[in-house]
Protein backbone atom coordinates (compact mmCIF):
# COMPACT_ATOMS: atom_id res chain seq x y z
CA UNK A 1 0.00 0.00 0.00
CA UNK A 2 1.50 3.16 -0.97
CA UNK A 3 -0.11 6.37 1.08
CA UNK A 4 0.41 9.16 -0.97
CA UNK A 5 1.71 12.04 1.22
CA UNK A 6 1.47 14.63 -0.82
CA UNK A 7 -0.09 16.04 -4.32
CA UNK A 8 3.35 15.50 -6.03
CA UNK A 9 3.73 12.93 -9.06
CA UNK A 10 7.29 11.63 -9.78
CA UNK A 11 7.96 12.16 -13.77
CA UNK A 12 10.95 12.96 -15.51
CA UNK A 13 9.43 16.33 -17.49
CA UNK A 14 11.16 19.83 -18.58
CA UNK A 15 8.91 21.18 -15.99
CA UNK A 16 9.54 18.94 -12.63
CA UNK A 17 13.30 20.03 -13.33
CA UNK A 18 12.45 23.79 -12.63
CA UNK A 19 13.71 24.96 -9.39
CA UNK A 20 11.14 24.97 -6.81
CA UNK A 21 11.23 29.12 -6.70
CA UNK A 22 11.10 29.15 -10.66
CA UNK A 23 7.91 27.51 -10.43
CA UNK A 24 6.45 29.78 -7.48
CA UNK A 25 6.93 32.64 -9.41
CA UNK A 26 6.14 31.38 -12.61
CA UNK A 27 2.47 30.97 -10.63
CA UNK A 28 2.48 34.60 -9.50
CA UNK A 29 3.52 35.44 -12.94
CA UNK A 30 0.34 33.92 -14.05
CA UNK A 31 -1.71 34.88 -11.70
CA UNK A 32 -0.84 38.65 -11.78
CA UNK A 33 -1.57 39.10 -15.34
CA UNK A 34 -4.56 37.41 -15.33
CA UNK A 35 -5.71 39.63 -12.89
CA UNK A 36 -4.14 42.94 -13.88
CA UNK A 37 -3.95 43.25 -17.31
CA UNK A 38 -6.87 45.28 -17.92
CA UNK A 39 -7.28 43.63 -22.29
CA UNK A 40 -10.54 41.66 -21.40
CA UNK A 41 -9.19 38.24 -23.11
CA UNK A 42 -5.70 38.01 -20.99
CA UNK A 43 -6.90 35.42 -18.35
CA UNK A 44 -8.77 33.12 -20.99
CA UNK A 45 -6.22 33.12 -23.50
CA UNK A 46 -3.81 32.45 -20.75
CA UNK A 47 -5.50 29.57 -19.57
CA UNK A 48 -5.58 28.09 -23.09
CA UNK A 49 -2.82 29.06 -24.30
CA UNK A 50 -0.40 28.83 -21.06
CA UNK A 51 -1.69 26.74 -18.54
CA UNK A 52 -3.30 23.76 -20.61
CA UNK A 53 0.18 23.46 -22.40
CA UNK A 54 2.30 23.76 -19.29
CA UNK A 55 0.04 20.71 -17.38
CA UNK A 56 1.42 18.35 -20.99
CA UNK A 57 5.13 20.25 -20.45
CA UNK A 58 4.85 18.58 -17.31
CA UNK A 59 3.54 15.19 -18.60
CA UNK A 60 0.58 15.65 -15.35
CA UNK A 61 -2.12 16.38 -17.96
CA UNK A 62 -4.09 13.43 -16.52
CA UNK A 63 -4.33 14.26 -12.80
CA UNK A 64 -4.42 18.28 -13.56
CA UNK A 65 -7.67 17.67 -16.18
CA UNK A 66 -8.93 15.24 -13.44
CA UNK A 67 -8.48 18.18 -10.65
CA UNK A 68 -9.76 21.00 -13.47
CA UNK A 69 -13.12 19.16 -13.62
CA UNK A 70 -13.72 17.98 -10.34
CA UNK A 71 -12.25 20.37 -8.32
CA UNK A 72 -11.83 23.77 -10.33
CA UNK A 73 -14.83 24.15 -12.94
CA UNK A 74 -17.22 23.90 -10.12
CA UNK A 75 -15.56 25.95 -7.83
CA UNK A 76 -15.11 28.64 -11.01
CA UNK A 77 -18.94 27.59 -12.30
CA UNK A 78 -20.55 28.82 -9.12
CA UNK A 79 -18.28 32.07 -8.69
CA UNK A 80 -19.97 32.73 -12.51
CA UNK A 81 -23.21 31.55 -11.71
CA UNK A 82 -23.45 34.23 -8.56
CA UNK A 83 -21.56 37.02 -10.23
CA UNK A 84 -23.65 36.52 -13.04
CA UNK A 85 -26.27 37.17 -11.25
CA UNK A 86 -25.82 38.94 -8.73
CA UNK A 87 -23.41 42.15 -10.14
CA UNK A 88 -25.87 45.14 -10.17
CA UNK A 89 -26.00 47.48 -12.97
CA UNK A 90 -24.93 46.85 -17.12
CA UNK A 91 -27.77 48.72 -19.52
CA UNK A 92 -27.74 45.64 -22.14
CA UNK A 93 -30.64 43.01 -20.42
CA UNK A 94 -30.61 39.57 -21.76
CA UNK A 95 -33.25 38.00 -19.31
CA UNK A 96 -35.25 39.12 -16.35
CA UNK A 97 -36.46 36.23 -14.03
CA UNK A 98 -38.62 37.24 -10.98
CA UNK A 99 -36.16 39.84 -9.10
CA UNK A 100 -33.15 38.67 -11.19
CA UNK A 101 -31.82 40.67 -14.45
CA UNK A 102 -28.94 39.02 -16.72
CA UNK A 103 -27.19 41.60 -18.09
CA UNK A 104 -24.41 41.53 -20.66
CA UNK A 105 -21.87 43.67 -18.78
CA UNK A 106 -22.64 41.16 -15.81
CA UNK A 107 -22.33 37.84 -17.88
CA UNK A 108 -18.65 39.29 -19.37
CA UNK A 109 -17.56 40.44 -16.25
CA UNK A 110 -18.44 37.16 -14.17
CA UNK A 111 -16.98 35.11 -16.99
CA UNK A 112 -13.57 36.76 -17.07
CA UNK A 113 -13.45 36.72 -13.33
CA UNK A 114 -14.52 32.73 -12.83
CA UNK A 115 -11.41 32.24 -15.52
CA UNK A 116 -9.22 34.02 -13.07
CA UNK A 117 -10.12 32.13 -10.64
CA UNK A 118 -9.72 29.07 -12.86
CA UNK A 119 -5.86 30.05 -13.38
CA UNK A 120 -5.32 30.81 -10.12
CA UNK A 121 -5.77 27.59 -8.86
CA UNK A 122 -4.81 25.79 -11.98
CA UNK A 123 -1.64 26.98 -11.61
CA UNK A 124 -0.94 26.31 -7.76
CA UNK A 125 -2.51 22.63 -8.96
CA UNK A 126 0.52 22.40 -11.19
CA UNK A 127 2.67 23.59 -8.89
CA UNK A 128 1.76 21.15 -6.57
CA UNK A 129 1.44 18.24 -8.75
CA UNK A 130 5.13 18.75 -10.52
CA UNK A 131 7.09 19.91 -6.98
CA UNK A 132 7.98 17.88 -4.04
CA UNK A 133 7.06 19.23 -0.83
CA UNK A 134 10.63 18.93 0.85
CA UNK A 135 12.30 19.81 -2.45
CA UNK A 136 10.46 23.29 -2.60
CA UNK A 137 11.24 23.27 1.55
CA UNK A 138 14.93 22.66 1.46
CA UNK A 139 15.23 25.02 -1.56
CA UNK A 140 13.41 27.91 0.17
CA UNK A 141 15.50 27.46 3.46
CA UNK A 142 19.02 27.23 1.34
CA UNK A 143 17.67 31.08 -0.10
CA UNK A 144 16.95 32.22 3.95
CA UNK A 145 13.89 31.63 4.52
CA UNK A 146 13.50 30.89 8.20
CA UNK A 147 12.63 27.01 8.93
CA UNK A 148 9.75 27.27 11.12
CA UNK A 149 8.34 29.44 7.80
CA UNK A 150 8.99 27.05 5.46
CA UNK A 151 7.65 24.15 8.18
CA UNK A 152 4.29 26.22 7.60
CA UNK A 153 4.32 25.91 3.81
CA UNK A 154 5.30 22.45 4.01
CA UNK A 155 2.88 21.16 6.53
CA UNK A 156 -0.09 23.19 4.92
CA UNK A 157 0.41 21.23 1.60
CA UNK A 158 0.54 17.86 3.33
CA UNK A 159 -1.99 17.63 5.58
CA UNK A 160 -4.88 17.08 3.18
CA UNK A 161 -3.06 13.93 2.02
CA UNK A 162 -1.79 12.70 4.94
CA UNK A 163 -5.25 13.61 7.29
CA UNK A 164 -6.88 11.24 3.90
CA UNK A 165 -4.87 8.34 4.25
CA UNK A 166 -5.68 8.60 8.37
CA UNK A 167 -9.14 9.40 7.25
CA UNK A 168 -9.53 5.65 5.29
CA UNK A 169 -7.96 3.61 7.84
CA UNK A 170 -10.31 5.12 10.65
CA UNK A 171 -13.36 4.73 8.21
CA UNK A 172 -11.93 0.64 7.65
CA UNK A 173 -11.57 0.26 11.25
CA UNK A 174 -14.91 1.54 12.48
CA UNK A 175 -16.74 -0.18 9.51
CA UNK A 176 -15.23 -3.63 10.63
CA UNK A 177 -16.93 -2.82 14.07
CA UNK A 178 -20.24 -2.61 12.60
CA UNK A 179 -20.48 0.95 11.76
CA UNK A 180 -22.43 1.48 9.27
CA UNK A 181 -21.44 4.51 6.34
CA UNK A 182 -22.77 3.51 2.95
CA UNK A 183 -26.95 3.76 4.16
CA UNK A 184 -29.30 6.45 4.92
CA UNK A 185 -27.82 10.14 5.40
CA UNK A 186 -29.01 10.09 9.06
CA UNK A 187 -26.89 7.10 9.89
CA UNK A 188 -24.21 8.36 8.27
CA UNK A 189 -24.65 12.03 9.94
CA UNK A 190 -24.49 9.82 13.47
CA UNK A 191 -21.23 7.57 11.78
CA UNK A 192 -19.29 11.00 11.76
CA UNK A 193 -18.61 10.95 15.67
CA UNK A 194 -16.63 7.89 15.55
CA UNK A 195 -14.59 8.85 12.35
CA UNK A 196 -13.90 12.47 13.89
CA UNK A 197 -12.74 11.76 17.26
CA UNK A 198 -9.79 9.42 16.19
CA UNK A 199 -9.05 11.62 13.13
CA UNK A 200 -9.03 14.63 15.02
CA UNK A 201 -7.39 13.06 18.07
CA UNK A 202 -4.64 11.10 16.11
CA UNK A 203 -3.87 14.62 14.35
CA UNK A 204 -3.28 16.16 17.45
CA UNK A 205 -0.80 13.74 18.47
CA UNK A 206 0.88 13.56 15.29
CA UNK A 207 1.73 17.25 15.46
CA UNK A 208 3.45 16.45 18.73
CA UNK A 209 5.41 14.01 17.38
CA UNK A 210 6.24 15.91 14.42
CA UNK A 211 7.41 18.43 17.00
CA UNK A 212 9.52 16.36 19.06
CA UNK A 213 11.14 14.60 15.92
CA UNK A 214 12.45 17.90 13.74
CA UNK A 215 13.81 19.28 17.29
CA UNK A 216 15.84 16.04 17.73
CA UNK A 217 17.02 16.46 14.54
CA UNK A 218 18.45 20.19 15.39
CA UNK A 219 15.39 22.07 13.90
CA UNK A 220 16.15 25.19 15.75
CA UNK A 221 20.23 25.29 16.31
CA UNK A 222 21.39 28.04 14.84
CA UNK A 223 23.98 26.82 12.81
CA UNK A 224 24.61 26.21 9.04
CA UNK A 225 22.33 23.52 7.51
CA UNK A 226 23.60 21.58 4.78
CA UNK A 227 20.72 19.38 2.87
CA UNK A 228 20.71 16.14 1.46
CA UNK A 229 18.82 16.98 -1.72
CA UNK A 230 20.97 18.86 -4.31
CA UNK A 231 18.27 20.91 -5.67
CA UNK A 232 19.61 22.39 -9.73
CA UNK A 233 19.11 26.15 -10.29
CA UNK A 234 20.64 26.20 -13.59
CA UNK A 235 20.95 29.44 -15.75
CA UNK A 236 17.94 28.79 -17.38
CA UNK A 237 15.89 28.94 -13.88
CA UNK A 238 17.37 32.00 -13.27
CA UNK A 239 16.58 33.68 -16.68
CA UNK A 240 12.65 32.55 -16.48
CA UNK A 241 13.06 34.07 -13.04
CA UNK A 242 13.77 37.43 -14.41
CA UNK A 243 11.73 37.26 -16.93
CA UNK A 244 8.16 36.40 -15.09
CA UNK A 245 9.19 38.99 -12.67
CA UNK A 246 9.26 41.40 -15.60
CA UNK A 247 6.19 40.37 -17.05
CA UNK A 248 4.81 40.50 -14.03
CA UNK A 249 5.72 44.54 -13.34
CA UNK A 250 4.72 44.94 -16.69
CA UNK A 251 1.00 43.65 -16.17
CA UNK A 252 1.52 46.10 -13.06
CA UNK A 253 2.13 49.26 -15.55
CA UNK A 254 -0.64 48.22 -18.03
CA UNK A 255 -2.71 48.60 -15.15
CA UNK A 256 -1.92 51.76 -13.72
CA UNK A 257 -1.41 52.69 -17.67
CA UNK A 258 -4.70 52.24 -19.30
CA UNK A 259 -6.39 53.48 -16.06
CA UNK B 1 -18.15 -20.61 10.29
CA UNK B 2 -15.64 -21.89 7.14
CA UNK B 3 -13.65 -19.29 5.72
CA UNK B 4 -13.08 -20.35 1.84
CA UNK B 5 -10.75 -18.40 -0.24
CA UNK B 6 -11.09 -19.23 -4.16
CA UNK B 7 -8.17 -18.23 -6.39
CA UNK B 8 -7.99 -14.75 -5.18
CA UNK B 9 -6.06 -12.25 -6.70
CA UNK B 10 -5.76 -8.59 -6.34
CA UNK B 11 -4.69 -5.35 -7.41
CA UNK B 12 -3.99 -2.08 -5.88
CA UNK B 13 -5.38 1.09 -7.89
CA UNK B 14 -1.61 1.78 -8.13
CA UNK B 15 -1.05 -1.39 -10.45
CA UNK B 16 0.55 -3.20 -7.53
CA UNK B 17 -0.23 -6.97 -7.78
CA UNK B 18 -0.33 -7.91 -4.05
CA UNK B 19 -2.28 -11.30 -3.81
CA UNK B 20 -2.25 -14.11 -6.86
CA UNK B 21 -3.89 -16.52 -6.81
CA UNK B 22 -4.27 -17.58 -2.84
CA UNK B 23 -6.64 -20.81 -2.10
CA UNK B 24 -7.28 -21.58 0.97
CA UNK B 25 -9.69 -22.80 3.63
CA UNK B 26 -9.87 -22.24 7.24
CA UNK B 27 -12.34 -24.34 9.03
CA UNK B 28 -14.39 -23.75 11.90
CA UNK B 29 -12.23 -23.08 15.39
CA UNK B 30 -8.51 -23.31 13.41
CA UNK B 31 -6.08 -21.29 15.16
CA UNK B 32 -3.88 -20.07 12.46
CA UNK B 33 -0.79 -17.56 12.46
CA UNK B 34 -0.14 -15.88 9.29
CA UNK B 35 3.54 -15.08 8.24
CA UNK B 36 6.15 -13.59 6.49
CA UNK B 37 8.01 -10.57 5.48
CA UNK B 38 6.45 -7.16 4.96
CA UNK B 39 4.57 -6.31 1.84
CA UNK B 40 4.12 -9.94 1.31
CA UNK B 41 0.37 -9.56 1.27
CA UNK B 42 -0.94 -10.91 4.63
CA UNK B 43 -2.64 -7.59 5.52
CA UNK B 44 -4.36 -7.39 2.14
CA UNK B 45 -5.39 -11.08 2.77
CA UNK B 46 -7.03 -10.68 6.09
CA UNK B 47 -8.85 -7.31 4.62
CA UNK B 48 -10.57 -9.63 1.78
CA UNK B 49 -12.27 -11.44 4.98
CA UNK B 50 -14.02 -8.77 6.18
CA UNK B 51 -15.04 -7.03 2.76
CA UNK B 52 -12.73 -4.01 3.77
CA UNK B 53 -11.02 -5.28 0.20
CA UNK B 54 -12.59 -6.75 -3.23
CA UNK B 55 -11.29 -9.54 -4.97
CA UNK B 56 -9.73 -8.72 -8.14
CA UNK B 57 -10.07 -12.24 -9.30
CA UNK B 58 -11.41 -15.00 -7.51
CA UNK B 59 -13.72 -15.28 -4.48
CA UNK B 60 -13.87 -15.16 -0.46
CA UNK B 61 -16.88 -17.15 1.43
CA UNK B 62 -17.34 -16.28 5.05
CA UNK B 63 -19.67 -19.68 5.89
CA UNK B 64 -22.43 -19.14 3.02
CA UNK B 65 -21.93 -15.33 2.62
CA UNK B 66 -20.04 -14.30 -0.79
CA UNK B 67 -17.91 -11.41 0.39
CA UNK B 68 -18.23 -9.25 -2.52
CA UNK B 69 -22.70 -9.07 -1.98
CA UNK B 70 -22.29 -8.19 1.98
CA UNK B 71 -21.10 -4.74 3.12
CA UNK B 72 -18.23 -4.48 5.43
CA UNK B 73 -21.16 -3.28 8.65
CA UNK B 74 -22.87 -6.74 7.71
CA UNK B 75 -19.64 -9.06 7.72
CA UNK B 76 -18.94 -7.83 11.00
CA UNK B 77 -21.58 -9.83 12.29
CA UNK B 78 -19.22 -12.48 11.10
CA UNK B 79 -16.07 -11.24 11.56
CA UNK B 80 -13.96 -9.53 13.68
CA UNK B 81 -11.08 -7.34 12.78
CA UNK B 82 -8.55 -5.61 15.08
CA UNK B 83 -6.85 -3.40 13.71
CA UNK B 84 -2.66 -2.70 14.25
CA UNK B 85 -3.01 0.81 15.67
CA UNK B 86 -5.73 1.16 18.37
CA UNK B 87 -5.36 4.98 17.94
CA UNK B 88 -7.39 4.67 14.47
CA UNK B 89 -10.38 3.26 16.55
CA UNK B 90 -10.89 4.42 19.74
CA UNK B 91 -13.24 7.81 19.99
CA UNK B 92 -15.61 7.46 23.53
CA UNK B 93 -14.72 8.35 26.78
CA UNK B 94 -14.51 5.53 28.68
CA UNK B 95 -13.51 2.17 27.91
CA UNK B 96 -16.54 0.01 28.53
CA UNK B 97 -18.14 2.85 26.45
CA UNK B 98 -15.80 1.88 23.72
CA UNK B 99 -16.41 -1.58 24.05
CA UNK B 100 -20.14 -1.79 23.76
CA UNK B 101 -19.97 0.36 20.71
CA UNK B 102 -19.16 -2.64 18.07
CA UNK B 103 -21.92 -5.15 19.62
CA UNK B 104 -24.65 -2.29 19.78
CA UNK B 105 -23.67 -1.70 15.96
CA UNK B 106 -24.63 -5.53 15.68
CA UNK B 107 -27.88 -4.78 17.82
CA UNK B 108 -27.13 -7.18 20.19
CA UNK B 109 -30.55 -6.95 22.87
CA UNK B 110 -29.59 -4.76 26.10
CA UNK B 111 -29.22 -8.25 28.32
CA UNK B 112 -26.73 -9.80 25.33
CA UNK B 113 -24.39 -6.41 25.35
CA UNK B 114 -23.86 -6.36 29.26
CA UNK B 115 -22.58 -9.99 29.25
CA UNK B 116 -20.45 -8.99 26.72
CA UNK B 117 -18.74 -5.82 27.64
CA UNK B 118 -18.21 -7.78 30.86
CA UNK B 119 -16.90 -10.91 29.35
CA UNK B 120 -14.47 -8.84 27.18
CA UNK B 121 -13.48 -7.06 30.06
CA UNK B 122 -12.75 -10.04 32.08
CA UNK B 123 -10.72 -11.57 29.24
CA UNK B 124 -8.51 -8.46 28.57
CA UNK B 125 -8.33 -7.93 32.59
CA UNK B 126 -9.73 -4.79 32.05
CA UNK B 127 -12.17 -4.35 34.76
CA UNK B 128 -10.45 -1.96 36.75
CA UNK B 129 -9.88 0.40 33.93
CA UNK B 130 -13.67 0.25 32.82
CA UNK B 131 -14.41 3.84 33.65
CA UNK B 132 -11.17 5.26 32.56
CA UNK B 133 -10.94 7.44 29.55
CA UNK B 134 -8.97 5.26 26.69
CA UNK B 135 -6.74 7.96 25.89
CA UNK B 136 -5.28 8.00 29.32
CA UNK B 137 -4.31 4.25 29.47
CA UNK B 138 -0.86 3.06 28.34
CA UNK B 139 -0.09 1.91 25.10
CA UNK B 140 -0.37 -1.55 26.06
CA UNK B 141 -3.59 -1.44 27.36
CA UNK B 142 -5.27 0.76 24.67
CA UNK B 143 -3.94 -1.78 22.92
CA UNK B 144 -6.27 -4.58 25.14
CA UNK B 145 -9.21 -2.05 25.01
CA UNK B 146 -8.92 -2.11 21.32
CA UNK B 147 -9.13 -6.53 21.42
CA UNK B 148 -11.89 -6.15 23.90
CA UNK B 149 -13.92 -4.00 21.93
CA UNK B 150 -14.05 -6.28 18.96
CA UNK B 151 -13.82 -9.66 21.51
CA UNK B 152 -17.01 -7.79 23.02
CA UNK B 153 -18.95 -8.45 18.78
CA UNK B 154 -19.31 -12.31 20.02
CA UNK B 155 -17.77 -12.73 16.19
CA UNK B 156 -17.71 -16.63 14.99
CA UNK B 157 -14.43 -15.38 13.50
CA UNK B 158 -11.68 -13.06 14.64
CA UNK B 159 -8.35 -11.14 13.22
CA UNK B 160 -5.70 -9.62 14.91
CA UNK B 161 -3.24 -7.90 12.63
CA UNK B 162 -0.04 -8.11 14.53
CA UNK B 163 -1.33 -8.12 18.49
CA UNK B 164 2.09 -8.83 20.06
CA UNK B 165 4.13 -5.31 17.97
CA UNK B 166 4.90 -2.72 20.86
CA UNK B 167 3.75 -5.09 23.27
CA UNK B 168 5.58 -6.23 26.50
CA UNK B 169 6.04 -10.11 27.93
CA UNK B 170 3.01 -9.38 29.90
CA UNK B 171 0.65 -7.90 27.29
CA UNK B 172 1.88 -10.74 25.09
CA UNK B 173 1.15 -13.41 28.28
CA UNK B 174 -2.27 -12.16 28.24
CA UNK B 175 -2.71 -12.19 24.19
CA UNK B 176 -1.93 -15.99 24.52
CA UNK B 177 -4.03 -16.86 27.30
CA UNK B 178 -6.87 -14.99 25.14
CA UNK B 179 -6.45 -16.87 22.23
CA UNK B 180 -6.40 -20.18 24.23
CA UNK B 181 -9.80 -18.94 25.70
CA UNK B 182 -11.31 -18.19 22.13
CA UNK B 183 -10.22 -21.61 20.90
CA UNK B 184 -11.53 -23.40 24.24
CA UNK B 185 -15.30 -21.58 23.28
CA UNK B 186 -14.37 -23.00 19.43
CA UNK B 187 -13.71 -19.48 17.69
CA UNK B 188 -11.45 -19.40 14.85
CA UNK B 189 -8.50 -17.07 15.08
CA UNK B 190 -6.74 -15.67 12.63
CA UNK B 191 -3.28 -13.47 13.90
CA UNK B 192 -1.03 -11.97 11.52
CA UNK B 193 2.35 -11.14 13.12
CA UNK B 194 6.00 -11.15 12.87
CA UNK B 195 6.77 -12.79 16.58
CA UNK B 196 7.88 -16.11 15.46
CA UNK B 197 8.06 -17.27 18.99
CA UNK B 198 4.13 -16.25 19.43
CA UNK B 199 3.81 -18.14 16.58
CA UNK B 200 5.06 -21.25 17.23
CA UNK B 201 3.59 -21.14 21.30
CA UNK B 202 -0.04 -20.52 20.20
CA UNK B 203 -1.23 -21.31 16.80
CA UNK B 204 -1.53 -24.94 15.72
CA UNK B 205 -1.80 -23.70 11.98
CA UNK B 206 0.97 -21.62 10.23
CA UNK B 207 0.22 -19.94 6.52
CA UNK B 208 3.41 -18.58 5.28
CA UNK B 209 2.83 -15.87 2.88
CA UNK B 210 5.16 -14.33 0.28
CA UNK B 211 4.86 -12.26 -2.96
CA UNK B 212 1.30 -12.54 -2.88
CA UNK B 213 1.29 -15.93 -2.53
CA UNK B 214 0.71 -18.77 0.18
CA UNK B 215 4.25 -20.44 0.41
CA UNK B 216 3.46 -23.13 2.68
CA UNK B 217 0.29 -24.24 4.78
CA UNK B 218 0.84 -26.57 7.74
CA UNK B 219 1.10 -27.42 11.15
CA UNK B 220 3.45 -25.05 13.13
CA UNK B 221 5.69 -28.28 13.27
CA UNK B 222 5.14 -28.82 9.11
CA UNK B 223 5.84 -25.36 8.50
CA UNK B 224 8.66 -23.98 11.15
CA UNK B 225 11.08 -26.83 9.98
CA UNK B 226 11.68 -25.76 6.43
CA UNK B 227 14.36 -23.03 6.91
CA UNK B 228 15.70 -22.72 3.07
CA UNK B 229 11.55 -21.41 2.03
CA UNK B 230 10.88 -19.35 5.42
CA UNK B 231 14.30 -17.71 4.06
CA UNK B 232 12.59 -16.98 1.24
CA UNK B 233 10.25 -14.57 3.04
CA UNK B 234 12.73 -13.33 5.51
CA UNK B 235 11.28 -15.96 8.21
CA UNK B 236 13.82 -17.09 10.59
CA UNK B 237 12.17 -20.54 12.63
CA UNK B 238 11.98 -19.86 16.46
CA UNK B 239 15.61 -20.30 18.28
CA UNK B 240 14.54 -23.65 19.66
CA UNK B 241 13.74 -25.06 16.21
CA UNK B 242 17.05 -24.21 14.74
CA UNK B 243 18.76 -25.44 17.57
CA UNK B 244 17.05 -28.73 17.28
CA UNK B 245 17.87 -28.71 13.35
CA UNK B 246 21.47 -28.03 14.22
CA UNK B 247 21.16 -30.83 16.84
CA UNK B 248 19.90 -33.22 14.27
CA UNK B 249 16.89 -34.03 16.08
CA UNK B 250 14.41 -36.44 14.42
CA UNK B 251 11.61 -33.99 14.95
CA UNK B 252 11.41 -30.90 14.38
CA UNK B 253 10.38 -28.75 17.60
CA UNK B 254 8.46 -25.24 18.16
CA UNK B 255 8.62 -25.21 22.06
CA UNK B 256 11.08 -25.91 24.75
CA UNK B 257 9.26 -28.46 26.08
CA UNK B 258 8.98 -29.77 22.88
CA UNK B 259 12.87 -29.75 22.93
CA UNK B 260 13.33 -31.38 26.06
CA UNK B 261 10.79 -34.31 25.78
CA UNK B 262 12.69 -35.29 21.89
CA UNK B 263 15.56 -34.39 23.11
CA UNK B 264 15.58 -37.19 26.61
CA UNK B 265 13.95 -39.71 24.30
CA UNK B 266 16.70 -39.28 21.78
CA UNK B 267 19.52 -39.71 24.64
CA UNK B 268 17.77 -41.95 26.25
CA UNK B 269 18.13 -44.40 22.70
Amino acid sequence: MHERLSFYVKRESPLHQLNPLTKLTLIFGLILPAFLVPFYWTPHLLLVLVVFPLAFLGKVQGEYFNAATRLILPAAGFLFVMQALFIPGGEVVLARVWFLTLTQESLLYAFANAVRIFVMISSFTLFMLTTHPSELMSDLTRRGLPGQFAYVIIATLQIIPQMQAKANTIIAAQRSRGLDTESSFSRRIRALVPLVGPLVFGSLVEVEERAIAIEARGFTSRLPKTSLREISDRPLDKGLRWLLLAMMLASLLSRIWFS
Amino acid sequence: MNICVENLSFRYPNGVLALQGVSLEIASGEQVAIIGQNGAGKTTLVKHLNGLLQPTEGRVLIGDWDTRKYSVAKLAQRVGYVFQNPDEQLFTKTVAEEIAFGPRNLGYSKERLQTLVEDALQLTQLQAMRSANPYDLSPTWRKMVAIASILAMDTPILIFDEPTTGQDAASVGRLATIIAELKQRGKTVITITHDIDFCAENFGRVIVMGNGQVLLDGSAKEVLGQEAILAQTFVDPPQITRLGLRLGLTEVVCTPQEFLDVFETQCAA
